[in-house]
């Protein structure tokens, strides 16, 4: 994928998207100026016909990408020309409005248009930067390695902290349950860091924020400049090694949530927002001549 | 180096089996992808995850994983390895074995006892966006349902009833056919119907004629009856187009008339015309002519005459001089001594589209006094016909002889209360009528009258034997253009800068201007102000299309 679909075949289709962008100018400047520019007039109802089965075969495109056993055309070029004519039909559809505008149904259909065209020029800027961005954020891993390797630096951290005093467990198995990665939809997006972790002070454990297992490296090493026995302090360092380590993976897992989350993001607006697009479509095309 | 690698795994009934493997490299590399010597088959180690290698006679593992390895149950990213070192990569333990004979170094390799094909189960919640968000399909249901039911189903039930319609639109949250307005309602339209079914009569029809001609049906606008043959098939919003912006619901453009006008057919006469300033006939007023005969009753006629025909006169038959009327020292009034100006006579009409005819009353008789007797400067006789006049004039002269003037009467002395004896009055009578006749004559032939008017002596026996010719201003001299002085610089002193009034001494002269003078300030169609700041100015501007006696429109 990536820069494929933008340089597919030689820029086939842009180039058949600038042909079709100029063929609609051209025609706008030559078209009889009786009456002003408007959807009503033989251009309007042609170019008007011509964004209409643009945005079909444009909407077309999410049925032709799930049948695998077709051979009409490769998924790349439909694709690659899904992107140029997509772009290319804001101008028919602006040219066919003749620049008015309203609060219509006429208009809404011309604004869910353009924010379905923003949506995929979105999604295309996506394909192109961020699977790059992906792989190397991975450095050749996968999501679940990433999680297997905090997973077991988990369980290596619990061992050490099970030779220690009990609040070191506590400290440990906390951090572990209330380490937080992914959640909400705006969680994953945001990249936000909601962990907690259980600091034992005194005799006492208090529920503190732990982004980026902060404060319980803050605690570790308040511990370890009091400790003087020397067996306690290598295992303190030890500790304080993994979960340094662990915020490392962390980050490199949120950040792996964020891009692929990204990616999928703009699919939300790009899709329901095409499918009312077709609704208010259809809405434009009966409303025009139920009053004609 | 030379290796040996003894792998262990569990065998039948809790034996425990091994097959070695020999390695001849300096170093043992560890790590999932399938090129390692050593190819793990745990997710949790990286593709390169550690190697072992000898470095100063001591044989190291190192790491670049952030998880690093274990030995001997501690965390390291380098270790030196003794005998009975322990090394876990995930769940895979290395144990260090003494090297047999002709070894450089050995160990063994087994998987954890403890390690379980769900390891890789995350402790962590929805780390995918489909997990979480909304799924596309019931997204895509609500909005495009939002759309339809908003946009379309509940603004179309009010095609159902009018009492559907009307509690829409008087509802503010609920949608009405207003949202289905491609465009504005032009101004005058929006003024007179907020209803769509006013000119929308049928669902999925054209807007028809029978809906306009329901308010256009007067003849100013549009000859209805006339209108099907001259348009055929076309209907009224063919041209007259709504809901547009800008609101242009009368087509301006040039190509209305000049597609046809380029090119009349043969016995059309008129001269082409498609652009005021490149093609366009000279204008050519319309000029009143008199009947022939010298039949008051008889029609007057229209003559369109070149301006520089010689026959361009106007034969209006006032006597009328601009140049004495309009001159600078001023004239001298009843009053006193006044200079004229045009717009003393000449007013627009309100609205601006004529002028105020011109009348004897209201723009001559403040200077022109219909008086005839210089004794008495305040009686006036009527302007009206000359049988009228020499009636009063005959009136006023035997009331003066026959009332207390013994002058008139013939120095005869009478005792107060004596009638006249009928010699008496019928001499007064003959006295009066002379006077009378003598004065018509005058102000007829040489003064009052004659002044304006041209007056002819019938010679006839009758009660006033003078004709006075009836006067015939033309009131449009363009007929068939559209031209408003209110929309044109009306100050006084601006008229001379189309009619030379100032040096006319005759009525006979035409002063109306050229198409030259138009074009002064009117220029081609093309463009808002071209060719040197001049107005842009289509057919429409100064002419109608509608003239439902004239030519056909294709």
């Amino acid at each position: 994928m990536q820069e494929s679909i933008v340089r597919y075949n030689r820029y086939r289709y842009l180039w058949v998207a600038l042909g079709l962008c100029a063929a609609a100018v051209l025609a706008y400047a030559l078209q009889d100026p009786q009456e002003p520019p408007n959807g009503g007039t033989a251009l309007g109802y042609t170019l008007g016909t011509l964004g209409a089965l643009l945005i079909v075969w444009l909407a077309w495109f999410g049925v032709r990408k799930r049948q695998y056993s077709s051979t009409a055309g490769t998924v790349q070029g439909w694709l690659s020309a899904h992107v140029y004519l997509g772009l290319a039909l804001i101008l028919v559809v602006l040219l066919h409005s003749g620049f008015q505008f309203g609060m219509n149904v006429h208009t809404l259909a011309l604004v869910l248009m353009i924010l379905v065209v923003l949506s995929g020029i979105f999604g295309v800027y996506m394909y192109i930067k961020y699977p790059l961005r992906l792989n190397e954020n991975r450095q050749g891993a996968g999501r679940s390695d990433l999680v297997d390797q905090i997973d077991d630096i988990d369980r290596r951290a619990k061992r050490v902290a099970g030779g220690l005093p009990r609040g070191y467990g506590e400290l440990i198995h906390s951090g572990i349950n209330r380490t937080v990665v992914g959640g909400s939809a705006w969680a994953m997006i945001a990249g936000r860091d909601n962990s907690q972790v259980v600091l034992p002070t005194g005799d006492e454990y208090t529920v503190v924020a732990n982004p980026g297992q902060e404060a319980a490296l803050d605690w570790l090493a308040e511990q370890q400049s009091r400790s003087m026995d020397a067996e306690t302090a290598a295992k303190m360092a030890e500790l304080s090694g993994l979960l340094r380590n662990k915020r490392k993976l962390l980050e490199r897992l949120r950040e792996d949530i964020r891009l692929q989350a990204m990616l999928e993001v703009w699919l939300y607006f790009h899709v329901p927002l095409s499918v009312a697009l077709l609704a208010a479509l259809v809405v434009h095309i009966v409303t025009v001549f139920v009053y004609w | 180096m030379r290796y040996l690698i003894r792998f262990l795994s569990q065998g039948a009934a809790g034996s425990v089996e091994h097959y070695d493997k020999i390695v001849d490299d300096p170093t043992i590399t560890i790590g999932r992808a399938t090129d390692q010597v050593l190819h793990l088959k745990d997710k949790r180690a990286r593709l390169q995850h550690a190697r072992i290698e000898a470095r100063n006679g001591d044989v190291h593992i190192s790491t670049r994983a952030l998880a690093g390895v274990t030995v001997n149950g501690r965390s390291q990213r380098d270790a030196k390895l003794r005998t009975g070192d322990v090394i876990e990569v995930g769940s895979n333990i290395l144990t260090i074995i003494e090297a047999p004979p002709g070894f450089d170094f050995a160990f063994t390799f087994e998987l954890s006892p403890d390690a379980t094909s769900d390891e890789l189960t995350s402790q962590f919640g929805s780390l995918r966006l489909s997990q979480v968000a909304w799924s596309k399909r019931r997204l895509s249901w609500a909005l495009a349902i939002i759309v339809i039911v908003f946009a379309l189903i509940i603004p179309a039930s009010g095609l159902l009833h009018p009492t559907a319609a009307g509690i829409l639109r008087n509802t503010a949250l609920l949608p009405d056919d207003g949202l289905w307005l491609a465009g504005p309602v032009h101004n005058k339209h929006s003024k007179s119907s907020t209803q769509c079914q006013h000119c929308h009569t049928q669902a999925f029809n054209r807007v028809k004629d029978v809906a306009c001609l329901e308010c256009h049906q007067t003849d100013r606008h549009v000859n209805s009856t006339a209108t099907e043959a001259i348009l055929g098939e076309r209907r009224c919003a063919s041209c007259h187009l709504e809901h547009n912006e800008p609101p242009e619901l009368v087509k301006q453009h040039q190509n209305l008339c000049a597609d046809c006008h380029a090119n009349l057919p043969a016995g059309v006469e008129l001269a082409a015309a498609t652009d005021f300033l490149k093609q366009h006939p000279d204008l050519q007023p319309s000029l009143l002519r008199p009947p022939l005969a010298n039949d008051g009753d008889a029609e007057w006629t229209v003559q369109r005459i070149a301006l520089d025909d010689p026959r361009l006169i106007d034969r209006s038959r006032l006597k009328f001089d601009h140049s004495v009327h309009l001159d600078a020292e001023g004239l001298t009034t009843p009053d006193d001594r006044r200079v004229l100006v045009c717009t003393d006579c000449h007013r627009v009409e309100t609205g601006g589209a004529r002028m105020i005819p011109i009348s004897m009353d209201e723009h001559c008789s403040g200077c022109h006094t219909l008086n005839f007797d210089a004794d008495d400067p305040d009686r006036e006789v009527p302007h009206g016909e000359p049988e009228k006049v020499l009636q009063i004039l005959i009136e006023y002269y035997s009331a003066r002889l026959l009332g207390d003037d013994p002058q008139a009467t013939g120095q005869r002395l009478r005792r107060p209360g004596q009638a006249l004896t009928r010699e008496d009055r019928d001499r007064v009578a003959g006295e009066a009528r002379k006077k009378a006749m003598a004065v018509a004559q005058d102000i007829f032939e040489r003064t009052t009258c004659a002044n304006c008017h041209e007056v002819s002596s019938t010679g006839e026996g009758g009660a006033a034997p003078w004709r006075v010719e009836a006067v015939k201003l033309t009131q449009e001299f363009y007929p068939r253009a559209v031209f408003s002085h209110q929309a044109h610089d009306t100050e006084a002193s601006n008229c001379g800068q189309c009619h030379a009034a100032v040096e006319s001494q005759s009525s006979a002269d035409v002063l109306m201007p050229g198409i030259d003078t138009c074009r002064e300030c009117h220029g081609s169609a093309v463009g808002r102000r071209n060719h040197g700041g001049q107005i842009a100015s289509t057919c429409i501007m100064c002419h109608r299309f509608h003239t439902p006696d004239k030519g056909s429109y294709p």
